[in-house]
């Protein structure tokens, strides 16, 4: 099987959040260095809420300052941070009860990389950090004994919505099937996969067959041609999103190759405007030069022919294929 | 067993808007929810079980919003269920709930869908965080294109339904777009975003959530309300892409109206069924789910937009409330698409209302158009057809 790439990259946006009535006041106070409570009834609940847990009633904003200390209730400790932990060297998580205060709050405490400073029952304190930005993470504590007076000049503008760089990292081999799929575009061959219950050949094979359902392994893989038709075709406008590297408009195909069964959709072309498009017309693939070839868009998900391995789709002259012949192959 | 009658008891629906930034996204279904409970005369204590959906996590970036949202929906103590069928998820809520109470599972149910689509983007989230994303849009227009050459429809057809639908939202509150100057001159000269498709045949991105209390016969008669009674529904699925598979009229499409017209006896759906509120994101959705939903012929459906049969005061209105190309807080975009179908048996749709309207139908599509949610509605249990 070819050695290719492991798939690797990081699916992140940058969301933001409303915070509302009882949220935003709370945040607001964190950047401007106190810590406020909801009353709830006759119990201040931090952090705050805007929904009573028992009763399910709305609660009208009614924020107080608690703490800034407070008592660790129960904690359990984080040997080994990672790059979103709040510290860089080992540190507790700690239910604390502020003072004044009759919920618990799960918050970061920093004993200096020491866990046998951490226990229950533990009296803590609030530092806030020299930038704060309107989040949870403006503030920390750390052991009362070691507590710094802090004087916190307030911001301006109240917090009413923040943005959080929110991402999952996918890193896993690619399967079987996809790399020897990306290894034949390096070759220069499109591999489909034949279905052994109906002889229909997919490109990319998914390794099984969801019409029929059955797997499909290397001993049905196949080549087919590179050349074929177009069934459909859109122009992109690209929407300006986070991450998106396409600035001008341009054609995106689904081609049926000769030999095949299902076309190959998003196939994307540069050099041909969409005036020039018919669906029915007669398309081969012009590869780039075998060293100049790269697969390393294609992971288990996405990616199916990469501009990274062709160096344009060109007409081949052949009469159009009529449309109604390739109604079933619409994609 | 026959199942047992479920009714619709309560409604209730935000304003819908580009961002709602008065609000969390709590705070957002939180006023559904209540207006929900208070259209239907009732409170969390009377609600025995909650079912919430929403289109992907990755829209908000929210992962298992109904753990979180448990408060604002009162969910504590009690049994919540979530339903994800991507853009259809709105209407597969709103039967996985019905489903709960013609079980006699569950005496009355909360059912709610949202989408607070300006805290993430959804043109990212579709394209898997990957630049060059085509888009719902980039998606449909080939069908669409497809449609048209296979009916010969005229291309002012798509112009039409953009204009009706924004004239239709400016009878009601709740509608994101309110576009009084709307004309097909401006549509048509709207910018070009997918061939065929302008600016203003495409829906917009919107925050909103929408809630339903569905009861059964007995808390239907108990309430002394006006009720609007799921007489038939019917989910179907396939594949988004098949050797075979027909993108402009999606078998399971097809197959899904059947059910949905078969369980009610509806064998004419066209002179049954009064008045419907389908999924059309993009103007020519109108006539392609008239046909592919067996409501006209094949290539006939642009044929009764065209000659006006589907505005209100027609002789078939859809999307009366305005429809998603008004509206499209995308995960509730289906639920209200079944909730203005109660509004209309339940003769409580205002100015939109259609007169006498006994038997109304709600309608979504998700995916690549490969799920189906339709429900059906009637002012009485057992409707002379």
């Amino acid at each position: 099987m070819p050695q290719l790439h492991d798939v690797d990259y990081t699916l992140e946006y940058p969301y933001t959040r409303t915070t509302g009535p009882v949220i935003g006041p709370f945040l607001t106070g964190l950047r401007d260095g106190r810590i406020l409570g909801q009353r709830c009834g006759d119990r201040v609940l931090c952090p705050p809420m805007e929904f009573d847990p028992d009763s399910f009633a709305t609660l009208e904003p009614d924020l107080v300052e608690v703490g800034p200390g407070g008592e660790v209730v129960n904690w359990t400790w984080v040997a080994e941070p990672s790059a979103k932990h709040p510290f860089d060297r080992p540190f507790g998580f700690a239910f604390i009860k502020l003072d004044g205060a009759d919920t618990d709050l799960v918050h970061a405490v920093d004993t200096g990389g020491d866990p046998q400073a951490m226990s229950t029952g533990m009296r803590v304190r609030a530092q806030f950090r020299d930038e704060r930005h309107g989040s949870v993470a403006d503030v920390y504590f750390v052991p009362e004994a070691d507590a710094a007076d802090q004087v916190i000049e307030p911001g301006e503008e109240p917090v009413t919505i923040t943005e959080h760089l929110i991402g999952l990292r996918i890193n896993e081999p690619l399967y079987p099937h996809r790399a020897r799929f990306a290894q034949g575009l390096l070759d220069g061959k499109i591999i489909g996969q034949r279905s052994p219950v109906t002889g229909k050949v997919y490109v990319p094979g998914r390794g099984y067959d969801n019409m029929s359902r059955v797997l499909m392994s290397e001993a049905d893989e196949v080549e087919v041609s590179d050349v074929g038709t177009v069934v459909a075709f859109t122009e992109l406008n690209p929407v300006q999103y986070y991450g998106q590297t396409e600035t001008e408009p341009y054609v995106r195909c689904s081609i049926l190759f000769d030999g095949t069964d299902q076309p190959v959709i998003g196939i994307d072309i540069r050099d041909m405007t969409v005036d020039e498009m018919r669906v029915g017309m007669r398309m081969r693939c012009i590869w780039r030069d075998p060293e100049e070839r790269s697969v390393e868009d294609i992971d288990n998900r996405y990616g199916n022919i990469p501009e990274t391995v062709y160096a344009r789709f060109e007409p081949t002259g052949e009469p159009d294929i009529p449309a109604d012949e390739l109604k079933e192959h619409s994609w | 067993m026959a199942p047992r009658p479920c009714a619709v008891l309560g409604i209730g629906q935000t304003k819908y808007k580009r961002r709602r930034d008065d609000v969390t996204l709590d705070g957002l279904v939180r006023e559904a929810t209540l207006r929900a409970l208070e259209d239907a005369g009732a409170t969390f204590d009377d609600i025995d079980a909650i079912v919430i959906g929403k289109a992907p996590d990755a829209l908000e970036g929210v992962m298992m919003p109904l753990l979180s949202l448990c408060d604002a929906l009162g969910a504590i103590g009690k049994p919540i269920h979530r339903v994800h069928t991507a853009g259809s998820v709105g209407a597969s809520t709103a039967i996985s709930a019905v489903n709960l109470v013609e079980s006699g599972m569950y005496d009355t149910v909360l059912t709610i869908a949202y989408e607070k689509q300006s805290e993430g983007n959804a043109t990212w989230a579709l394209s898997g965080g990957k630049s060059g994303g085509q888009g719902a849009g980039g998606t449909f227009a080939p069908w669409i294109r497809n449609y048209i050459a296979r009916s010969q429809a005229p291309e002012h057809i798509g112009w039409m339904v953009a204009v009706k639908d924004r004239l239709n939202a400016l009878k009601n509150e709740y509608a994101h777009l309110h576009l009084p100057d709307i004309s097909v001159e401006k549509v048509r000269e709207s910018p070009m975003l997918w061939d065929p498709l302008h600016f203003l045949e495409s829906c917009p991105s919107s925050d909103g959530a929408a809630a339903m209390v569905l009861g059964n016969d007995d808390i239907a008669k108990k309430s002394g309300r006006p009720s609007a009674w799921v007489i038939s529904h019917a989910k179907r699925t396939e594949f988004g892409q098949f050797p075979g598979r027909d993108t402009v009229r999606p078998q399971a499409g097809v197959e899904c109206s059947e059910a949905l017209y078969r369980k009610a006896g509806i064998t004419n759906p066209r002179e049954q069924i009064d008045c419907a509120e389908l999924y059309v994101p993009f103007s020519w959705y109108e006539p392609m789910w008239l046909e592919g939903h067996l409501i006209a012929e094949e290539g006939e459906g642009w044929k009764m937009t065209d000659a006006g049969d589907t505005e209100l005061g027609g002789s078939f209105p859809v999307n009366m409330s305005g429809g998603v190309l008004s509206s499209n807080p995308i995960g509730a975009s289906g639920m209200i698409r079944c909730l203005e179908a109660a509004n209309q048996v339940r003769g409580t749709a205002g100015e939109y209302q259609v007169p006498g309207a006994k038997i109304s139908i709600g309608h979504a599509y998700g995916g690549a158009a490969q799920y189906y949610a339709m429900w059906m509605v009637s002012s009485e249990l057992n409707p002379e057809l």
